[in-house]
């Protein structure tokens, strides 16, 4: 709905700045009590979801105009959603992630965007990607593998690899562990090659909508005339963008991450882990998968009031408050690796801590991205951990950059490689 | 006015270029809407505080000291703020400069011994709570939540909260103070100021707790406070909270020396004597009033809600139709929670037993409904943590208290039920949320007045809803006249209305001088007047910090 349509939130929002800090019934220590990249990096109240509703209440009301400060603000936001966990901890009639993703469509509607996410946009137009690379060598990583090839061929289940594992050859060896693992269990998998496109989700995180819009209604399409009935990935990202944004647009696919499917396989006994790895890992919730993998809820209805003030929703209103994210399987998977020690960091599940990679952050504000990466390595690194595991390619590939070297005492993992172990899957590169 | 070029060059050579702001829409994230939560004015419709000049974020006490003397130099008013919770922490005045303290966040230490913490401004109670929690102690936790600046819950505001009943309010914890005064120069107060440490506010050293802060607390009025020390208290519980439960209905199971009940009593006299022996033995560690801010008539529904991650508020009202829900709110009429933490079993089983002998002496009774595993340990994470204070806006978006009935359990006692009944009556005009009057909230108990009790009559309206905000001013003007015609004073619907206009701007003189002439004690205006005086020559803060000049301008 239009920014103007905030109007209400904007009022109602108190400035209690809970959106600055996990629940604090969470709270475990000073070091790691913020939830917000944001306002933790910049420290402006503007860079809160708070500062943000009233940033957007000051320029609906022309009392301020768009400045590179204000494109700042606008665009700093990680879309990470955590303000949104927090602020819900109390409020029933607030939605400050949804409105902050207002305020960037809005921007980018106003032509207020930024250059460093032109790039993006036009790689995306020309190319199909957001990456900058070509079209053609979008199949690349999967080239040897023996999977089919849809639309050509027909196969259930749909294998996305998204825009960061295909250009990101570090990546490669996540999507193909994911596809010889399901190829193991039986199930009848194929990917789209080099006829794969980008989800949208991240572009709709920087405030593109209409172009977000044009590709989920263009892989809609493909997955249909593939007769595609479950879409499987391994990034969180795209993950985010079928299970939570098609549905808006009408799609009834089942989706779900590659965890969410290994985890089922093995409860159902298709996968047995026989080979122990003796490490001591902890795990980042990504957020697209953590607290905003939700699923949807369709809701068509209005506001009303009951004892006089009180505000409601007629029917009641979906809660999206990360109370339903995907936490347990990715944990489940880890817990039954055996020798595997899971160790947790202090901030988990719905109120886990940002990588940075997100909403056009990694691409637009290089240090802010990397430094908020490297609060959450610093978190990882506290709980005594060898790795650090995640579940997202962006996420890893953030921790990856922020990082560095190896021998800077940690690795960063995906969770896929670590069941490719326990499985003794052939790997990419034909060991096993 | 914009501040002059040379002056913002200036102010961002202390600061440094990233830690300084005049970019319009980021002065506008530091307004404040006059429509809002605990203005204790109005509240007024679409009307904001004014805009400030420029926001800073110092980062240490010699940028806030340079700050503060170029401010001095040009004769700019400033405000320092930490983690603007109400409408106080904002500037009363266009062009003042505001100091965001949220960099100054370090706690500087623990001191397990002598059970004190020295933090700057931007520490938070929970997270002092929770680093107090890993050696033993504990941190009081002032009503307005643990969102809140522990530092300026403690130099600058009230500080009360449930820890009252055990560990006094934060004026009576605050130790030593560092304190960058109006002029400029650095001040540092007690113990502090003769070189022996943080442990004590009155000395050995500059005793200067009462002129820095007063009885309310200067609300960053007059100069900037940028280390305090606070009193801890012992913690006999884990070292984490050991949270379990879905968001947001999280709680926490502790041992057997930890106890949150419900108490309710047939009288609002049996009511206060319970409260008299409470403070009297010594019982309890944490005593609040504190779910009755949803109402009389709402609030075991609400605590149903919370305490139940698959609900909402649009389930409020089914649950009210409930009878076990309308039983329950029968009985818990005039109640309040009181927290039981033994620091060794035999002190938990006599305090269990002196509790089940006061209910016995007057009549009283632990609600049962709030025993139930489910809700017992979400109220004890709650009542401990105090992490959901904006509740206090779950309805319509705001609320202020009204009446505010500052005194002995039996004064406020005494007065519930007629002020719940005036606002009942109110309530049925539509304009603010329909609860049942009582709403009545506050502390049992603080040791500075020997059991003394705050209430605060919740008044919860729509700051969106024109007419939800006009009929919201509307009560709290006539809620002042009867609190005024019935002996009780102005209400905290008014607190603000001496320095703050409805335009949100300093009220003019001749106004505050009326309401100070008018105060029972006047001469406590004229006293801070010559300690303003003397402390702010150039009166660089806002009027917060209240003054009484006699017509020639001289007490």
């Amino acid at each position: 709905m239009p920014l103007e349509d905030y109007a209400a939130e904007m009022d109602r929002c108190s400035s209690c700045s809970y959106c600055k800090w996990i629940p604090f019934d969470q709270v475990k220590s000073w070091r790691f009590a913020k939830n917000c990249p944001s306002i933790a990096y910049h420290n402006f109240n503007s860079y809160s979801a708070r500062g943000r509703y009233l940033v957007a209440r000051s320029l609906l009301n022309r009392q301020s105009e768009y400045s590179d400060t204000v494109r700042r603000i606008v665009y700093t936001c990680l879309t990470c959603g955590s303000c949104d966990v927090s602020c819900k901890v109390c409020r029933y009639n607030l939605e400050p992630l949804q409105m902050v993703r207002e305020l960037k469509f809005t921007s980018v509607e106003a032509g207020q965007c930024l250059d460093a996410h032109q790039t993006i946009i036009e790689s995306l137009r020309k190319e199909s990607n957001t990456m900058g690379a070509g079209r053609r060598e979008r199949g690349a990583w999967a080239e040897d593998l023996p999977v089919k090839r849809l639309p050509t061929e027909k196969a259930e289940v749909l294998f996305h690899a998204g825009c960061r594992i295909c250009y990101d050859k570090e990546l490669h060896k996540n999507a193909r562990a994911a596809v010889k693992i399901l190829l193991r269990a039986g199930v009848d998998l194929g990917i789209l090659g080099e006829n794969e496109m980008c989800c949208g989700g991240r572009i709709y995180s920087m405030g593109y909508r209409d172009d977000f819009t044009h590709f989920a209604r263009a892989n809609l399409a493909i997955w249909a005339k593939a007769g595609v009935k479950t879409v499987v990935t391994s990034c969180s990202d795209c993950y985010h963008a079928f299970k939570r944004l098609y549905p808006e647009l009408g799609s009834k696919i089942e989706v779900l991450h590659a965890v969410e499917y290994m985890d089922r396989l093995v409860k159902e006994g298709q996968l047995t882990f026989r080979s122990e790895i003796p490490l001591t890992v902890t795990y980042h919730d990504p957020c697209h998968l953590g607290r905003q993998g939700e699923p949807y809820v369709p809701w068509d209805g209005v506001e009303k009031k009951i004892k006089n003030q009180i505000v409601v929703y007629e029917p009641d209103r979906p809660r999206y408050n990360g109370a339903r994210g995907v936490y347990d399987p990715p944990r489940d998977i880890l817990k039954s690796i055996p020798g595997l020690k899971l160790v947790e960091m202090e901030r988990i599940r719905e109120y886990s801590w940002c990588c940075g990679a997100g909403g056009g952050v990694r691409e637009a504000y290089p240090e802010f991205s990397n430094w908020t990466a490297g609060e959450r390595i610093t978190e990882a690194k506290a709980t005594g951990a060898q790795a650090l595991v995640t579940a997202c390619p962006w996420c890893e590939r953030n921790f990856l950059d922020a990082i560095g070297a190896p021998e800077n005492g940690m690795k960063v993992l995906d969770i896929i490689e670590l069941v490719q172990q326990a499985l003794s899957v052939e790997a990419a590169d034909g060991t096993s | 006015m914009a501040l002059p070029e040379n002056v913002f060059k200036a102010l961002e050579d202390i600061v440094g270029a990233a830690h300084i702001s005049n970019d319009p829409a980021v002065l506008d994230s530091y307004r404040y809407s006059l429509a809002h939560t605990a203005i204790h004015l109005g509240p007024f419709y679409n009307t904001y505080t004014p805009r400030g000049a420029a926001v800073l974020l110092p980062g240490s006490t010699e940028e806030v000291q340079a700050i503060i003397k170029l401010c001095n130099q040009y004769k700019i008013k400033f405000k320092a703020s930490s983690t603007f919770w109400s409408g106080q922490a904002y500037p009363s005045e266009e062009d003042t400069i505001q100091l965001d303290m949220r960099r100054m966040d370090r706690i500087l230490e623990i001191d397990e011994k002598n059970m004190y913490a020295v933090v700057e401004p931007g520490v938070i109670a929970a997270t002092l709570q929770a680093e107090a929690m890993k050696v033993g102690l504990n941190t009081h936790v002032a009503g307005s939540g643990c969102s809140c600046s522990v530092l300026a819950s403690a130099t600058s505001y009230f500080g009360s909260g449930p820890g009252n009943l055990y560990g006094g309010w934060f004026y009576d914890n605050l130790l030593s103070m560092e304190w960058v005064m109006p002029t400029g120069e650095i001040l540092q107060t007690g113990s502090l100021g003769s070189g022996c440490g943080w442990f004590c506010g009155e000395g050995p050293g500059p005793s200067m707790r009462g002129a820095a802060r007063g009885f309310l607390g200067a609300k960053g009025s007059m100069g900037v406070f940028t280390k305090c020390a606070v009193k801890l208290f012992a913690w006999p519980g884990p070292k984490t909270l050991p949270v379990e439960g879905t968001i947001p209905a999280y709680k926490v199971a502790l041992p057997d020396n930890f106890k949150a009940y419900t108490v309710a009593f047939p009288s609002w006299k049996a009511w206060a004597d319970a409260v008299y022996w409470i403070w009297d033995s010594g019982v309890g560690y944490l005593a609040h009033r504190q779910f009755n801010m949803f109402g009389r008539d709402l609030k075991y529904a609400m605590v149903k809600i919370l305490a139940d991650p698959s609900k909402t508020l649009g389930d409020l009202e089914e649950l009210l139709e409930d009878p076990e829900v309308q039983a329950v709110t029968e009985q818990s009429k005039r109640d309040f929670q009181i927290v039981l933490v033994g620091m060794t079993q035999r002190d938990m089983a006599w305090q269990e037993k002196a509790l089940d002998e006061i209910l016995s002496r007057t009549g009283g009774w632990k609600v049962e409904a709030m025993l139930a595993p489910e809700i017992h340990d979400w109220a004890l994470l709650y009542l401990i943590r105090l992490g959901h204070k904006n509740l206090n806006l779950v309805f319509g978006g705001s609320y202020d208290g009204c009446f505010g009935l500052v005194g002995a359990p039996d004064f406020g006692a005494s007065f519930a039920e007629e002020a719940g009944q005036f606002k009942k009556e109110w309530e049925q005009r539509g304009a603010v949320v329909e609860a049942g009057g009582d709403c009545m909230m506050g502390p049992i108990g603080g040791q500075g007045g020997g059991g003394t009790c705050l209430w605060e009559n919740f008044t919860c309206f729509d700051p969106h809803d024109r007419f939800s905000t006009d009929g919201t001013l509307e009560f709290f003007d006539a809620a002042t006249g009867y609190g005024i015609q019935r002996g009780w004073g102005v209400g905290m619907e008014k607190w603000n209305s001496v320095a703050r206009g409805p335009d949100g701007r300093t009220t003019p003189k001749a106004v505050r001088d009326k309401m100070h002439l008018a105060a029972p004690q006047p001469n406590i205006f004229r006293y801070q007047y010559q300690v303003r005086k003397a402390f702010n020559p150039n009166n660089l803060g806002d009027e917060y910090f209240e003054t009484l000049e006699d017509e020639d301008g001289e007490t």
